[in-house]
């Protein structure tokens, strides 16, 4: 975890897209968002899931299908598959990582969301757990992209495939009912959706969120049981 | 398994991809404490060799028994392995990157990673981040990574590919102290000549199968054939052989070759020469190596290439080689 974590500083890109361009972003849908059109008709702090999504599920997808992509170009699992680590631990150490990173910069969009919104947040805890779930579901898909890749400039492509048009289906910025019906079961059929309705139950409406953290931890340990399954510990 | 002496085992070991069979009924054992050096061109089948014997891939057919456990048995603590090609998170220091693989062993087998870096003649370097490490210092990085746990059993996959001629003897002096040590250490290479220097034994694999295994300078005796002295005038074949009376003289594509010359004789053949007024281009002296004996043993369709088998042509300290007016 030290050296992953090590690495991510020193890879300024990799800091600018955790950190910076999340920020830029929210800062731009802010402005959109104050514009009053009819397309951002709720409040910031309704979209604020979809800021959080930029980091929530766009870093570990991006992070782990490359981390994987690069590993098995490079020959590292097959090194680390001669050693006492397991996928179990190598998994669960970039998970936590991309966890102490994606809650920082969480952090600092929810700082920035609350100061362009003007309002207060009160901490859920079922908040921090759907960010931790989502991010152990994310970084198992991540590792699934890696593995069904053949480079890591396809890793980064496909999970960027993914992660876009889940980022703006996934209930965030455009509500359900105003797209094209046929699209409507791809929403419920996303992750992100889940992590969006019951983050935003948690921490805005005071709404039910069980069901839908149900859904996220189902699809936690799913992601968890493929990427162990899937990490190419053997060629 | 035959050997309960065996560091490796292996018998009948065999591994398919679709049509290709890349491993074809390899018998082999190396010894605790040996070095045994596993030779070839790219694409005899080593690297997948290596992996059946790691555990890192499944062979088709055979048996395989490392430190006396199946592969995906055996205690990981005790392996080493630098795969073929391998490159580390290039943004951590020397010193990190040893720090890394030490963190995934249990502490009471983790060498001191200053010792290790020591042992690799890195110490000085330690805070240089890899990516700025000169490609023989990568290299000897990479064997203190695989060494960081003190292994009983070393495979080194290439370890000296793509670096140059300096860096490689750093590599070669690493292997040959862990030797020392009374480290096994499983190589593969396709440099004769790092074969000959650091390995007990040295297996000659070709198409997927050890085409023959023994000491380096017993192979070279048994299946090198005799010294070769080439000589280029403007005289031909038959010219020099009336001149050489006495000395075995072919034609080898215009070229008189002139066998079992030993380094002494060469003067006195070229004296020979020169008094009968034959003016020698070029000549070239070559005694056997590993490279004759795999190319008798394997055929010529194992042609060496710049590639594969080539440096040690011009480095080897066997070679006499000079062209010119008389020699």
């Amino acid at each position: 975890m030290k050296a992953e974590m090590k690495s991510f500083t020193r890879k300024p890109a990799a800091v600018f897209f955790t950190f910076v361009f999340p920020v830029i972003l929210v800062a731009l849908f802010a402005w959109v968002v104050e514009a009053e059109g009819d397309l951002f008709a709720r409040s910031q702090t309704h979209y604020l899931p979809g800021y959080l999504a930029f980091v929530v599920l766009l870093t570990p997808l991006s992070r782990l299908s490359s981390t994987v992509a690069r590993g098995r170009d490079h020959r590292r699992f097959e090194k680390l598959a001669t050693t006492p680590l397991s996928r179990t631990d190598w998994f669960l150490a970039h998970t936590i990582v991309n966890f102490a990173l994606i809650a920082a910069a969480s952090a600092v969009i929810v700082a920035v969301t609350v100061a362009a919104a003007g309002v207060e947040l009160a901490f859920s805890p079922a908040a921090a757990a759907f960010v931790l779930f989502a991010v152990v579901a994310f970084c198992g898909l991540g590792v699934v992209i890696g593995r069904v890749t053949g480079s890591e400039d396809g890793a980064i492509a496909m999970s960027n495939g993914v992660g876009f048009p889940m980022l703006f289906l996934g209930d965030t910025f455009i509500e359900p009912e105003a797209l094209p019906w046929y699209v409507s079961p791809v929403v419920e059929l996303l992750p992100l959706t889940y992590f969006s309705r019951g983050f935003r139950a948690a921490t805005l409406e005071s709404g039910g969120w069980g069901f839908d953290l149900a859904i996220v931890v189902v699809c936690a340990v799913a992601g968890f049981v493929a990427a162990v399954a899937l990490l190419p510990w053997r060629s | 398994m035959d050997n309960p002496a065996a560091a490796v085992e292996a018998r009948g070991l065999r591994k398919r991809y679709g049509e290709l069979i890349a491993v074809d009924g390899v018998d082999l054992s190396v010894d605790e404490g040996e070095v045994y050096a596993l030779v070839g061109p790219n694409g005899a089948g080593k690297t997948t060799l290596v992996r059946c014997l790691t555990g890192t891939t499944e062979p088709t057919a055979g048996d395989v028994s490392v430190l006396n456990s199946r592969p995906s048995a055996v205690d990981r603590v005790r392996l080493g392995l630098l795969p073929q090609q391998f490159t580390p998170p290039d943004r951590l220091t020397a010193r990190e990157l040893v720090e890394y693989y030490s963190g995934l062993y249990p502490e009471d087998r983790v060498r001191e990673t200053s010792a290790v870096l020591d042992e690799v003649g890195l110490k000085e370097s330690d805070k240089q981040r890899y990516r700025d490490l000169s490609g023989g210092q990568k290299r000897r990085l990479l064997v203190a990574a695989s060494i960081v746990n003190d292994p009983d059993l070393l495979f080194l996959d290439e370890p000296t590919t793509g670096i140059d001629p300096a860096g490689r003897r750093e590599v070669w002096r690493v292997v040959e102290e862990l030797s020392s040590q009374g480290t096994t250490v499983f190589l593969t290479t396709h440099y004769m000549e790092e074969a000959s220097e650091l390995s007990d034994r040295v297996g000659l694999m070709h198409q997927g199968s050890i085409v023959e295994e023994g000491a380096a300078d017993e192979l070279v005796a048994e299946h090198g054939g005799g010294s070769r002295f080439t000589i280029e005038t403007e005289e031909t074949v038959d010219a020099v052989a009336g001149v050489l009376e006495g000395y075995s003289v072919r034609d080898e594509d215009g070229l008189a070759i002139v066998e079992d010359v030993s380094l002494e004789t060469v003067s006195k053949v070229l004296d020979l020469l020169e008094s009968s007024d034959v003016t020698v281009q070029e000549f070239n002296w070559h005694t056997p190596d590993l490279e004759d004996v795999y190319m008798e043993l394997a055929g010529e369709d194992c042609q060496p290439t710049d590639s594969n088998i080539g440096p040690q042509a011009s480095e080897g300290d066997d070679d006499l080689t000079t062209g010119g007016e008389g020699g």
